[in-house]
């Protein structure tokens, strides 16, 4: 077993841990399916059912359907029945929308990943471009403006970012990369500027050396494994973004889909999609995890 | 800096207290004929479209924002006291279960999970209740995020001299976690409701703007936050954005108190 040469600390084997990781990701999933079967059995009018209220239906008619729906009843055995179907790949019927949710999802899912996905580039590579500018020029002037700039937009809702983004005639993609950029950037600034007090680089910057090559190799690169935990949860951040911003800027994608159905308790939708985003998340924060110990095996 | 900034917000919490002595007219009074005025001397900050004046809306939204927030924060920071110190002290099968609700929680985006437990709870709620659901159900769940760091704490805690001595002595475990490690608590959970209250603050306006927050007439600066959906509109009456100033001064003052306060520590 590797050991960490700044904390001491015994590494996992990397096999051993995505091992791990994958049985954490299979139980979060699972958990948060059994979580959104819980809240749909235990909304209110579950199981109520409108044919129940059909005048010309008999009494033994009424009491089949009652039977039909107390199967239902038990919240162990509905989650049996709803988990079987979610293998299936049986998402459900949107009241909202009148359309089963898989559908609705193949028609949305990839609008929403494309501009989640090229607003987390652009938040990273401005966040990149900016934190090695600041880290070159080290003047102070620039730097306090970036710090106020990035702390004014953290200090904004999302949902005011996207609102501007719309205004300036920006698309979603922009409207999420502003949105992560200044959490972003914030991060670099700070794990960067970390590693450039460390006394060896100190040393060398007391001894002239200094310029990209000292950045990237001795602060950029020791800062990766931190860097890479943040990419796994700037992916979390992207996809919360994209209700706001797809809600705001009409966008047809997921984060409007949820949202309406927000508006029209749509639950079938709600919790279908909260589990695709769970494992989405958990999934990425699994390949960051994986990353970071692919970086540790090759240091 | 921090001073300053914790002055600010102790001068806007007061003037919010006074809501009722210092608004000029009720959050919910309407001046039909004065509907969507300009500033002037009866209405400081305009009227908007039902009539209602702006400058009272705003300050009793921020009553409840500005009460709500920091009260929804302590709900957070106390579950997360209780459940770090419970799994961190029992350990085991305790702390894993634990552990992997807090993972549960964090991997799924705050929005989505607010937005799906909102829909849970009825829309057409009153105006009070409405308030009562948006900030209670910030609370109760955003415990996750605290918590994993007051777990972090009550590990070091345990692990430290004092409290080998004290088990050294005999003296029971739910001695050793309500005398010895809670009151050491008290910094983190300190940060962690300074953390907390701008983020609930935001997440506010965030759910106001969506049409999911505090439900109309009682304000908030969430819902107050409507009016900038017509941006063009805002560009040619700006007094229009003036409860996103007051929400931009509050959030900043509080990251102010944070990050200087970290720099002094």
């Amino acid at each position: 077993m590797k050991h960490d040469p700044e904390t001491g600390a015994a590494r996992p084997r990397f096999w051993h841990a995505a091992l791990r990781r994958l049985a954490c990701l299979a139980l979060t999933v699972f958990l948060a399916a059994f979580l959104a079967a819980a809240l749909v059995r235990l909304a209110p009018g579950f199981g109520m059912d409108e044919r129940q209220l059909d005048s010309r239906l008999s009494e033994n008619s009424i009491r089949a359907i009652e039977e039909e729906n107390a199967g239902n009843a038990n919240l162990f055995r509905y989650f049996g029945r709803y988990f079987l179907g979610l293998c299936r790949g049986e998402l459900g019927q949107s009241v909202s929308f009148n359309l089963p949710v898989r559908e609705l999802l193949a028609e949305r899912l990839g609008l929403t990943l494309r501009s989640a996905a090229a607003g987390l580039a652009c938040a990273w590579l401005a966040a990149i471009a900016a934190g090695l500018f600041l880290s070159l020029s080290r003047s102070r002037v620039l730097e306090l403006a970036a710090s106020t700039l990035s702390g004014g937009l953290i200090c904004l809702p999302a949902a005011v970012v996207g609102l501007l983004a719309l205004y300036l005639g920006a698309g979603p993609a922009a409207a999420i990369g502003a949105i992560l950029l200044p959490r972003i950037l914030r991060y670099v600034r700070n794990v960067t500027g970390a590693m450039a007090r460390r006394p060896h680089v100190l040393a060398a910057r007391s001894r002239g050396a200094g310029g990209l090559a000292l950045l990237l190799r001795h602060v950029w690169l020791p800062s990766a494994p931190e860097l890479l935990a943040l990419g796994g949860v700037s992916v979390n951040m992207a996809l919360g973004a994209t209700i706001p911003v797809e809600a705001l800027c009409d966008v047809p994608g997921v984060g409007q889909m949820v949202w309406k159905a927000a508006l029209a308790r749509d639950l079938p939708v709600l919790v279908n999609v909260t589990i695709l985003i769970a494992a989405i998340t958990a999934a990425a924060n699994l390949a960051s995890d994986a990353a970071r110990s692919l970086w540790w095996r090759e240091a | 800096m921090r001073r300053a900034a914790t002055a600010i917000l102790g001068a806007i919490l007061i003037v919010l207290l006074c809501a009722d002595w210092i608004a000029p007219h009720g959050y919910q009074q309407q001046f039909r004929a004065d509907a969507g005025a300009a500033p002037c001397r009866q209405y400081r900050l305009g009227t908007d479209a039902l009539g209602r004046d702006r400058l009272s809306r705003l300050i009793y939204g921020g009553r409840v924002s500005m009460l709500l927030a920091p009260l929804a924060a302590l709900l957070a920071v106390t579950l997360a006291l209780l459940v770090g110190l419970i799994a961190g002290c029992m350990g085991g099968w305790w702390e894993r279960a634990v552990v992997t609700a807090m993972d549960l929680c964090l991997s799924l985006p705050w929005l989505f999970l607010l937005l799906a437990v909102r829909a849970m709870l009825p829309l057409n709620a009153s105006p009070a209740a409405s308030i009562v659901v948006t900030f209670a159900l910030l609370g109760l769940l955003g415990w996750a995020g605290p918590s994993r760091i007051v777990l972090a704490a009550v590990k070091r805690h345990l692990a430290s001299d004092f409290v080998l001595a004290a088990c050294s002595e005999g003296c029971p475990p739910w001695r050793i976690a309500l005398v010895q490690v809670l009151p050491n608590l008290r910094p983190v959970a300190a940060a962690q409701f300074w953390v907390t209250a701008p983020a609930f603050l935001l997440t506010e306006a965030n759910l106001g703007l969506l049409g999911l927050g505090v439900a109309e007439p009682a304000p908030s600066w969430g819902n107050l936050l409507r009016e900038l959906e017509n941006l063009s509109q805002v560009a040619r009456n700006p007094w229009m954005a003036a409860p996103l100033v007051a929400l931009v001064v509050v959030v900043s003052c509080f990251q102010l108190a944070i990050s200087t306060g970290e720099i002094e520590a």
